[in-house]
């Protein structure tokens, strides 16, 4: 096990080549220069120049990147062309809101996609299976942005459970992790739903009812430890997206957060600061990624790893 | 005796009592704070370094500038409480006010003033402020503790008016120097509040400065009655309106389609002010085809309706704008709007005619096999966009083709400079009709924002001449040719201006809207 994990990590090094590498090159060749951005309309082209030296953007591609990776692999992630704040500070400063959200947004995700997806699966009745469809479809079709302000206008301004302004706490939590999590969870319960009815199918199960256990019994232990399977996989790859993107969420809600800082640095040239974040995400990613595997060992015994 | 005595004690404490108690009910109750929210977060605090619009916002609360305007336009006393300027112009000469402190405690002295200028001014600032707003400074001297001397290179007749934008107050440079990029961080300035935090995307918190006593004549001399001011980083406009309906903001700035419905709850205070600056305009590349024609962008003038575009885009929110300055900003010529080009579409079909366009196949016109059509450069910003909407479907009209293409501001901004662009759509927002030197001299064709890419030294030494004038009456007529003179060779078609609305609790009493378009917080209170 412990190699298989050395080895999975290893993996890190040429995903987050591969990652920095495209990011920067769509970043540099995209128009639009971020010492003019920064400078503002009224600066002259000497005053452009001047603060595109000093920040070294007048380097050749190759130079930039290189120079980027090596202060990387010392943790110097550089300044903010925007803020002049380290990256690493303004990264630190969001995280936590960030992975707050993310996590609230999973666990909501699964808890209702995996219930209502099994829910959909063993009660016999077409009736309830096309109804949670339905409900998951209306999930997935929802822009976050509708949805969200939707919300709001209901619960925090209609029925005044719930707070706008505020960012700490489970209250403020509420809102922004469920509008996350619906299109996640749709997808979860669909996902849920196809792969029990798949296991529903095998051997085994007629034998755990033949053995005269309980349904309930059949289903929790035995046919959703295998039907899991898959829906951890999307589970993975959910997270990692939901890290990343949740800028919109971030908007409505007026939360700090990973996303919304990347589309401001996108928005703004801020070449190390997009560079940083997309490295943290990558790195985030792949850890996902790698507790994902590990899940699979946890759920499916006959998984091994070498 | 002792009776009478005792009785006039009474008498005087009772009058005593019923004074202060008129007094206090005259006096706004101390406490309380204001929740103001901004759409976009700042850069940085520092007033100096700053690129975006929200930092001159709350630099406003912040800090205090050498000049201010008072709530009818003129200018007022600030930090100087006189000045005076050398009859060639060169040499400007300010008094400053005794008495006051830096929120670190630090005496305002002309050496500090001196100090802050030097630093916005030096190259290691990298300010982008430096040059547009202080102009050609030769040398700043502080001649003793009071007077502060800034010499000038040549006239600059900007110069006073941009001493009072917020981004030209007064900081704390030793304070700048200590703390370097964290100063961004950690603003120290003269102003009625002093920073207390900033948390990242969510909110910055000002508190009250209890030293204060030197604000301009427009609001009481004091410190301001609430206790905190919180400014909420909000980048969904629609989630601003739903706090503040809720309760949790105490301004807002309202967007158009909800300027009706709130004045409908009867329960807000209102103040409205017109945008300073041409809200939006429809711009030639003069260098492209098929706009190099004067008779074709004139006949694009005659063409455009721009009575509809106000009623439909912006809800007939604002007014019609017909040149390249608004009413809002000293400067404008009021005969403009007569002066420009009406809408005509017999006298458009005519120039467009003469220019060599003739209707051709599928109704569009059409000059040597080649049909009429442009594409339109925009920003995806709401208005602009269902007003090149409407635009389209009007030239449509006329046998004209327009495409609408949109592209993130600084994207947009890049190909503008480049004159990659045969028309786009722009707007501005400035304090003083020396917009028209960054929109117009050819010295900012390619690096800064002449995006009509159009070359003319006569166009050019009249905008020069009202850089360097110094009498006012004079000044006014140079803008008032170089007006004339842009409407004339038809650079822009100009569109409209907004009327910016903002709304305030009833809970929050005494808040004022100064025309320079922010919210006099000083003599506000929370009941």
């Amino acid at each position: 096990m412990g190699q298989f994990l050395i080895r999975r990590l290893a993996l890190l090094v040429p995903t987050l080549g591969g990652v920095t590498l495209a990011v920067f090159l769509m970043l540099h060749l995209t128009p639009g220069d971020p010492a003019q951005i920064m400078l503002g309309e009224f600066a002259s082209g000497a005053e452009v120049q001047r603060l595109r030296r000093e920040l070294g953007l007048d380097q050749p591609l190759l130079v930039q990147y290189v120079r980027f990776v090596g202060r990387a692999l010392h943790g110097d992630l550089g300044v903010s062309i925007r803020s002049r704040r380290p990256v690493a500070r303004e990264i630190a400063d969001r995280l936590p809101a960030t992975v707050t959200l993310t996590a609230s947004a999973v666990a909501v995700a699964v808890a209702a996609g995996v219930t209502l997806g099994t829910l959909a699966a063993v009660v016999r009745s077409p009736l309830v299976d096309s109804l949670v469809m339905a409900v998951a479809l209306v999930g997935l079709s929802m822009p976050t942005f509708w949805s969200g302000l939707l919300l709001i206008l209901v619960f925090a301004l209609s029925l005044r459970w719930l707070p706008i302004t505020e960012t700490a706490g489970v209250r403020a939590l509420i809102l922004p992790a469920v509008t996350l999590a619906a299109p996640a969870a749709a997808v979860l319960a669909r996902i849920t739903r196809s792969s029990i009815l798949e296991v529903l199918q095998q051997n085994f199960v007629q034998t755990a009812r033949a053995k005269g256990l309980v349904e309930r019994r059949v289903v929790v232990v035995h046919v959703l430890r295998n039907a899991l399977v898959p829906v951890l996989t999307i589970v993975g790859l959910q997270a990692g997206g939901l890290l990343a993107g949740a800028v919109i969420v971030e908007s409505v809600f007026a939360r700090p957060g990973l996303g919304r800082l990347a589309v401001t640095a996108i928005l703004a040239r801020d070449f190390p600061l997009a560079q940083g974040i997309v490295l943290v995400v990558a790195v985030m990613y792949v850890f996902v990624n790698v507790a994902v595997d590990v899940g699979y060992g946890l759920l499916d015994p006959r998984i091994r790893y070498r | 005796m002792g009776r009478t005595l005792a009785r006039l004690a009474l008498t005087v404490l009772a009058a005593a009592a019923l004074a202060s108690g008129a007094v206090s009910q005259a006096q706004p109750r101390p406490g309380g704070e204001i929740v103001l929210a901004s759409t976009e977060e700042p850069d940085t605090l520092d007033p100096q370094r700053t690129s975006t619009a929200v930092t001159g916002l709350l630099m406003r609360y912040l800090g205090d500038t050498l000049v201010a305007k008072d709530l009818a336009g003129q200018y007022t006393p600030a930090l100087a409480r006189s000045w005076s300027v050398s009859r060639d112009g060169l040499v400007w000469t300010f008094q400053l006010r005794e008495g006051v402190r830096f929120h670190d405690g630090a005496p305002l002295t002309a050496a500090a003033v001196k100090a802050s200028i030097d630093r916005a001014l030096a190259p290691e600032t990298k300010s982008p402020i430096a040059g547009a707003l202080f102009g050609p400074v030769s040398l700043v001297q502080a001649v003793g503790d009071r007077t502060v001397v800034i010499r000038l290179k040549e006239p600059f007749a900007p110069f006073l008016d941009n001493l009072t934008d917020p981004r030209a107050m007064v900081i704390d440079a030793q304070a700048a120097q200590q703390l370097r990029e964290q100063f961004g961080r950690k603003p120290v300035g003269t102003g009625p509040f002093r920073f207390q935090e900033w948390r990242s995307a969510d909110r910055i918190v000002f508190a009250r400065n209890p030293e204060y006593r030197w604000a301009p004549a427009y609001a009481h001399a004091g410190p301001p009655y609430v206790e905190r001011l919180v400014v909420r980083i909000m980048p969904e406009s629609a989630a601003q309106v739903a706090a503040f309906e809720r309760g949790e903001l105490s301004v807002l700035s309202v967007p158009p389609p909800d300027v009706k419905r709130l004045q409908a709850a009867g329960k807000y205070t209102f103040f409205s002010f017109l945008r300073k600056g041409v809200g939006l305009f429809l711009e030639f590349n003069v260098t492209r085809e098929p706009f190099t024609d004067l008779r074709v962008r004139r006949a694009l003038n005659h063409a455009i309706e721009k009575q509809s575009i106000l009623q439909i885009a912006l809800e007939g929110l604002g007014e019609v704008a017909y040149g390249p300055l608004p009413p809002s900003i000293w400067g404008y010529w009021a005969g403009i709007a007569g002066y420009a080009p009406r809408y005509d579409p017999a006298r458009a079909k005519a120039l467009l005619a003469e220019a060599g366009w003739r209707p051709g196949p599928g109704g569009l016109l059409q000059k040597d096999g080649k049909p009429f059509q442009f594409t339109l450069y925009t920003a995806p910003i709401d208005t602009w966009l269902r007003s090149a909407q409407i635009v389209q479907a009007q030239l449509r009209a006329f046998g004209i083709q327009m495409g609408i293409q949109s592209f993130e501001f600084g994207t947009l901004l890049a190909k503008l400079r480049a004159g990659e662009h045969q028309a786009e759509f722009m707007g501005y927002t400035y304090t003083s009709p020396d917009i028209l030197y960054l929109w117009f001299h050819s010295a900012n064709v390619g690096t800064g924002l002449a995006f009509s890419h159009y070359k003319d030294p006569v166009l050019d030494r009249l905008i020069v001449a009202s850089r360097t004038e110094t009498s006012p009456k004079r000044r006014l007529e140079l803008y008032r040719d170089i007006q004339k003179y842009i409407v004339d060779r038809a650079l822009w078609v100009p569109l409209w201006i907004n009327t910016n609305y903002v709304a305030v609790q009833p809970t929050v009493v005494g808040a004022k809207i100064h025309p320079d378009g922010f919210v006099i917080l000083n003599d506000a209170s929370v009941r």
